[in-house]
């Protein structure tokens, strides 16, 4: 993970020696990014401690083993949007919860709305303006359900698993 | 009742495991019938996460209680969230520290303050600072990434030209959302690198059609974690939920626009 930050600064140092006034250039864009972003870095910091305070992963996996219906919609997809971390981190969870019956329509929804994370959205609104955001969200969520649904049609009677 | 007991063998002889996270066996007694059992600890290899799927395993097992040497404070909170009541600071074999617990010594120790003590305990004190922490953490395991992204960016305004990225991206609004989704596709990691990329995209003149479909495989899409993701759930389903996610993406990303566009933003 280190290693892209770190092959940037290597790169960003040879070519300083090779076409100084190009790099000057290269690094002014790169501050003003940052700099826009500083603002709705600062909220994204602000979301991530309300929501590690409210809910832990192993409560909102629970999630997903519950309900059917459109709660067994409606969970999967909650949980996934306000899931955090890395991916790697919930597999052993999802796998743990295939185990005990939960089925592959909940975990395709969960996966999906992984897309949508709430404390993210300040830096989303800034680059792509509020409107946007609220379609895509809304459309994403959408797009859950019916790969929910074509998944739970597609595993079925698949015993390889 | 089932309790665990973190151990570093497969026997009631086995001294108890330094780590709950990374010893080598849980040690798992029914108290009413005596019987037991040594599962392998899933997180033995001590990799990251390790500490979580001792969690999973714990809870899986309907585990009311866990002794243990040494509990991490995240491991901790789950354990007590799920229910699972934990007692740190152990030694002695596994064997002994049962006997205790049965004759309820251990929680004797602890209340009177001679003996173990829960090191999570102080941290469940406080949940707020615990939240921020988890928070920091998470923030800046971010950081690097995010700033290797700025950088790049940087990079890409300074020396490649728009002349370039329109030899890539036609302007053919469903040859450009495929492409997009096929990069966001290949990449992967927070969404937050996702929104920096495809909103420095658009000043290129690249379609919103495409930046869509981009940021929406971004995360939807992870060829990178597809070995992760066929070893936990299957090759079958990963596949077909990869698949479906990127078919997904072209149809949610052209309607996105078109919405847009309607409403005359």
């Amino acid at each position: 993970m280190i290693l892209f930050p770190a092959a940037m600064v290597v790169i960003y140092g040879v070519l300083f020696v090779v076409m100084p006034d190009k790099t000057s250039l290269a690094l002014k864009s790169s501050g003003n990014i940052f700099l826009n972003m500083l603002m709705p870095l600062g909220l994204v910091f602000v979301l991530m401690i309300f929501l590690n305070l409210l809910l832990k992963p192993t409560q909102i996996a629970r999630f997903l083993g519950k309900g059917a219906g459109i709660k067994g919609i409606l969970l999967p997809a909650a949980a996934g949007i306000v899931s955090t971390g890395p991916i790697y981190v919930w597999y052993p969870l999802l796998k743990d919860l295939r185990e005990k019956g939960a089925g592959n329509s909940p975990i395709g929804i969960f996966l999906y709305n992984r897309a949508v994370k709430p404390f993210l959205l300040p830096v989303m609104i800034a680059y792509f303006g509020w409107e946007y955001v609220v379609i895509l969200t809304a459309l994403t969520v959408l797009g859950s359900i019916a790969l929910g649904y074509s998944l739970s049609n597609l595993m079925e009677g698949d015993n390889s698993l | 009742m089932k309790i665990a007991i973190s151990s570093d063998g497969s026997n009631l002889n086995a001294k108890v495991g330094d780590k709950f996270g990374t010893s080598q066996y849980l040690v798992i007694v029914d108290l009413e019938s005596g019987e037991f059992e040594a599962v392998p600890n899933p997180g033995a290899s001590g990799q990251r996460g390790a500490g979580m799927q001792a969690v999973v395993l714990a809870i899986s097992k309907d585990i009311k209680t866990v002794l243990t040497g040494y509990c991490s404070p995240a491991a901790y909170n789950h354990l007590k969230a799920n229910g699972i009541e934990v007692l740190t600071d152990l030694s002695g074999t596994v064997g002994e520290m049962v006997e205790k617990y049965k004759k309820g010594e251990l929680e004797a120790e602890m209340r009177a303050g001679t003996g173990p003590k829960s090191r999570g305990i102080k941290v469940d004190k406080s949940a707020l600072v615990q939240a921020t922490g988890s928070s920091a953490r998470q923030f800046i395991a971010l950081l690097p990434m995010l700033l290797g992204v700025v950088l790049l960016i940087g990079l890409f305004n300074a020396f490649v030209s728009k002349q370039f990225l329109a030899s890539i991206f036609s302007g053919n609004v469903a040859l450009d959302t495929l492409w997009g989704a096929c990069f966001g596709s290949i990449l992967s990691g927070s969404p937050i690198n996702s929104y920096v990329i495809g909103g420095e995209l658009l000043k290129y003149g690249i379609s919103l059609f495409a930046v869509t479909a981009f940021i929406i495989t971004w995360v939807t899409v992870g060829l990178v974690q597809m070995p992760a993701e066929i070893a936990a759930l299957g090759r079958r389903f990963a596949l077909l939920r990869n698949g479906l996610s990127f078919i997904l993406a072209i149809p949610i990303a052209i309607i996105t626009v078109l919405i847009l566009n309607l409403i005359g933003s």
